[in-house]
């Protein structure tokens, strides 16, 4: 019975010193402002006052404070991961471990619903009749890698969507990029750790572009000759489940060098380059391509042709968009996330008799953000 | 708070503690007191972080409580009639006071929106948030005037003492019902020993990784596939699904039955068990027995028996049993779900006592057992699953008459995804690790008592280690009890 007691107080006395530890660490560490692994600002200490007390919002601020402050976050947090691939989980908050080392962000068929399609379609629709929009409809990673997803893993088919946008907007606008991927399925056309397509994904989608179109041009990309700007590329799906993972390589096409660029970001930032070397050091590297998001852009590409581009779109044709370059003098991009007026109003002007409108979207994305006011 | 937060491990808790043992270097007497004053404050404070408003309904319910019993043992003590009446009155009054505090805030609504949709009117909502903890504290005060006036309990004319037995955080916000004779004692004159520290010590280990390991990763399942179209779903979802429910609620529950019991061993108080296994029974009179034990023991003290519980023939039993069973469903949410929850078990339960449990005790365990899972499941369903329609259309869907077949790819990636999670889940619920932890309880050799050694220390900490990870990355950490 001594030995009991004994054992008693080692162990309780080895809970307080450690729970006693933590509360004092915790207590005095400076606070991080951003998780750089989880990608995202972390809660800061709330204003204490007798309205926020009442009403319990100060309670709810604080426990979030907490949580996120607290000690060895990202380690107790890699741990928790941990004990789920020790359980063979296949799928972690949201992104599947897929064969190969692919990350592969999920997409649950319950997650869309038949009005948001119709709403988002009709908004489609009404582009290519007032102005001849071509439609780039891109299918995530899910929907082109299947065998690369765990076994049995549940997606939402994009090719539904796809067939109601092919029959909605007829076959003059809708140019097929999934057969064109699907036909590249085992090369990198996209990520292993981010969501987004590689330039050779894009590439590929350039290249059913150029067959729908029938456009011409002297510059031949050659795919053997990409160049690697990077090889420690850590995207958004390593993010969500912050495991040492091998890094992702980012290439580019270096035709797209070939003629001197301006290019003006929100109508006052002037560059001479699509693409922008400082995101390279940070963990969003993929905002090399164009300088990461922006509403507007506007690219005067060198080549003297006459001809002008519109294109409405989301981040995955920031790295699309320097091979069409070649074919055209002007090109506006924008991203309709941050523009709120009337579409008509911000288009209108730029449309004139050799002005093409491209609309490029990932099929996700598609649905969440294409939105617009007539 | 929850007890499965970082605020309530890190914060709360060190705090408290440190003050609640600092007592201990006072003379006895003072301590003691001292213990009542700490935690009285510490558990408005606990109950203010999550409710700062309703604390005062609580305090109210204390106060009136705390009157009743003493005016009611007044009256008893006069010895006349005319006390005894007046006792009677005064209890009557207290449980009118209790029921109007619980009907007003928890039931109201549900009255409101079947009057009208019963009658066509348009009565608006009261539309207030269910103070938490309220069918608990609501019950454990009720069963102290009652056994005050049964002469079965000791009146408390320490108000101090009294309002620790009704605001007590450990198992303030989801049981177990203490009832007041359980802790009499220990209100007073309980003793904290360090075999009893490091014991509740384990049992909060082991509580909290029910509730973070098991009941939060299994409801992620639940979760999924309860957004589903049941029209479309295949069988192996539809019963994978409801299973994880069922592993959720029990892990969730009894885990926090065993936090409440862990604390309360830290503290020095002597809780009632709360569950037994009860996913092991082999009836449904079994399955009562071993869920909710405290609750159970409620309704059979002071509604079951007073009835007449089965003493006045078997008819009068049966009604006593639909009475018990449709207020424990109601007592589970206000709804017409739990209502029929209840309805439904009441039903088995007299089938038991007619013909069936008879008939079970002839065949093999294994069939009563799957009898009652069977039950059990179905009657999960009516608890989580709203409105007449889905409800139907997740029982077609379990049974395989929405014509979706027996599975799907999107049942067999949940199954593999969850596979040890479910098994390691199905094992915990029996009692195996019980039966191997007593058996090394009772080892004499060395070995064996070396081998407790080590477990009894190394277990708990990989639990706490474990559970801590879960704790602070809580993307889903859901506080099931927020109806009761």
């Amino acid at each position: 019975m001594d030995d009991d007691k004994q054992d008693a107080w080692l162990a309780v006395g080895f809970l307080c010193a450690i729970m006693l530890l933590f509360l004092i660490v915790d207590l005095v560490q400076e606070d991080r402002l951003f998780s750089e692994n989880e990608n995202r600002v972390l809660a800061k200490r709330p204003a204490l006052s007798w309205e926020a007390l009442a009403s319990g919002k100060f309670m709810e601020q604080y426990e979030d404070y907490v949580s996120d402050q607290f000690v060895g976050r990202d380690n107790w947090i890699e741990l928790k991961t941990r004990s789920e691939l020790f359980l063979r989980k296949k799928e972690i908050n949201g992104v599947y471990l897929g064969k190969d080392r692919y990350l592969i962000e999920q997409h649950l068929p319950e997650d869309v619903d038949a009005k948001t399609v119709a709403s988002k379609l009709r908004l489609l629709q009404g582009l290519v009749v007032k102005y001849g929009a071509k439609v780039m409809l891109v299918p995530t990673a899910d929907n082109v890698l299947t065998d690369k997803l765990p076994a049995y893993a549940p997606f939402y088919d994009q090719d539904e969507l796809l067939g109601q946008a092919r029959s909605a907007v007829g076959e003059e606008a809708y140019i097929d990029v999934a057969s064109a991927l699907r036909e590249h399925a085992q090369e990198e056309i996209y990520y292993r750790t981010d969501h987004h397509w590689t330039s050779l994904g894009a590439y590929y989608g350039y290249q059913a572009w150029l067959g729908h179109t029938g456009k011409l041009t002297n510059v031949k990309y050659d795919t053997q000759g990409m160049e690697t700007v990077t090889q420690d590329f850590l995207g958004t799906l390593h993010s969500k489940i912050n495991l040492p993972v091998a890094a992702d390589e980012i290439r580019f096409f270096p035709e797209t060098l070939d003629r001197p660029v301006k290019v003006t970001y929100d109508y006052n930032t002037e560059t001479s380059s699509l693409y922008e070397d400082s995101y390279l050091e940070g963990k969003n590297k993929y905002g090399f391509f164009l300088d990461d998001n922006h509403g507007f852009v506007e690219v005067e590409t060198g080549y003297q042709n006459g001809r002008e581009l519109f294109v409405l779109k989301d981040s995955y044709a920031n790295c699309f968009i320097p091979l069409l370059t070649p074919h055209y003098e002007r090109i506006y991009v924008v991203d309709l996330r941050y523009y709120n007026g009337r579409l008509s109003q911000l288009m209108d002007p730029y449309m004139g008799a050799s002005t093409d409108v491209l609309v490029l979207y990932n099929c996700i994305h598609f649905l969440e953000d294409f939105q617009y006011y007539g | 708070m929850v007890f499965s937060s970082i605020i309530f491990l890190f914060r709360f808790l060190p705090f408290f503690l440190l003050l609640y043992f600092l007592a201990n270097v006072f003379p006895d007497r003072v301590a003691q007191r001292m213990k009542n004053v700490i935690l009285f404050l510490g558990s408005l404070v606990f109950y203010a972080w999550g409710e700062p408003v309703y604390i005062t309904l609580m305090l109210f319910s204390t106060v009136s409580d705390y009157l009743h019993g003493r005016a009611i043992a007044n009256c008893r003590e006069s010895g006349s009639g005319r006390g005894r009446r007046k006792a009677k009155a005064l209890l009557a009054s207290s449980i009118c006071i209790n029921l109007f505090v619980l009907g007003f805030f928890k039931y109201a609504d549900f009255l409101v929106g079947t009057v009208n949709f019963l009658l066509g009117t348009k009565i608006p909502l009261l539309g207030l948030p269910l103070p938490i903890g309220i069918s608990f504290y609501t019950f454990q005060t009720m069963s102290y005037t009652i056994d005050v006036y049964r002469g079965k309990a000791g009146v408390q004319r320490n108000f101090l003492d009294f309002a620790v037995f009704v605001t007590m955080f450990p198992q303030l916000i989801a049981g177990p019902i203490v009832k007041y004779t359980d802790v009499e004692r220990d209100l007073h004159e309980r003793k904290t020993d360090i075999l009893g520290i490091s014991y509740g010590c384990r049992r909060f280990a082991v509580g909290l990784g029910k509730k973070v390991l098991l009941a939060n990763n299994i409801g992620m399942l639940w979760e999924e596939i309860q957004v589903m179209d049941y029209a479309s779903m295949d069988v192996l979802s539809a019963w994978l699904g409801i299973t994880a429910f069922a592993l959720q609620i029990y892990f969730d529950f009894s885990g926090y039955s065993d936090m409440a019991i862990g604390l309360g061993s830290i503290l020095g108080f002597h809780f009632p068990e709360n569950f037994r296994h009860p996913y092991t029974c082999a009836s449904i009179t079994e399955f009562w027995r071993r869920w909710h034990i405290s609750l159970g023991s409620w309704f059979r003290d002071y509604v079951y028996i007073p009835l007449g519980g089965n003493r006045k023939g078997l008819g009068r039993q049966m009604f006593n049993i639909l009475a018990v069973w449709m207020l424990t469903g109601i007592w589970h949410g206000a709804g017409w779900n739990f209502l029929l929850w209840g309805l439904w078990f009441a039903a088995f339960l007299i089938l038991e006592k007619s013909f069936l449990g008879k008939a079970l005790e002839h065949l093999p365990k294994i069939v009563g057992w799957a009898y009652s899972m069977v039950v059990v499941l179905v009657g999960w369903v009516f608890f989580e699953v709203e409105g007449v329609s889905q409800f139907l259309w997740y029982l077609r869907a379990m049974f395989g008459a929405n014509g979706a077949g027996w599975y799907s790819d999107r049942g067999l990636f949940l199954l593999l995804e969850y596979f040890f999670v479910l098994a390691a889940a199905m094992f915990l619920a029996t009692p195996v690790m019980e039966w191997g932890s007593d058996a090394l309880e009772r080892a004499q050799g060395g070995a064996g008592i070396a081998l407790r050694r080590l477990l009894q220390k190394a277990v708990p900490a990989l639990l706490l280690l474990a559970s801590l990870a879960y704790v602070v990355d809580a993307s889903y950490n859901p506080f099931l009890y927020f109806r009761f």
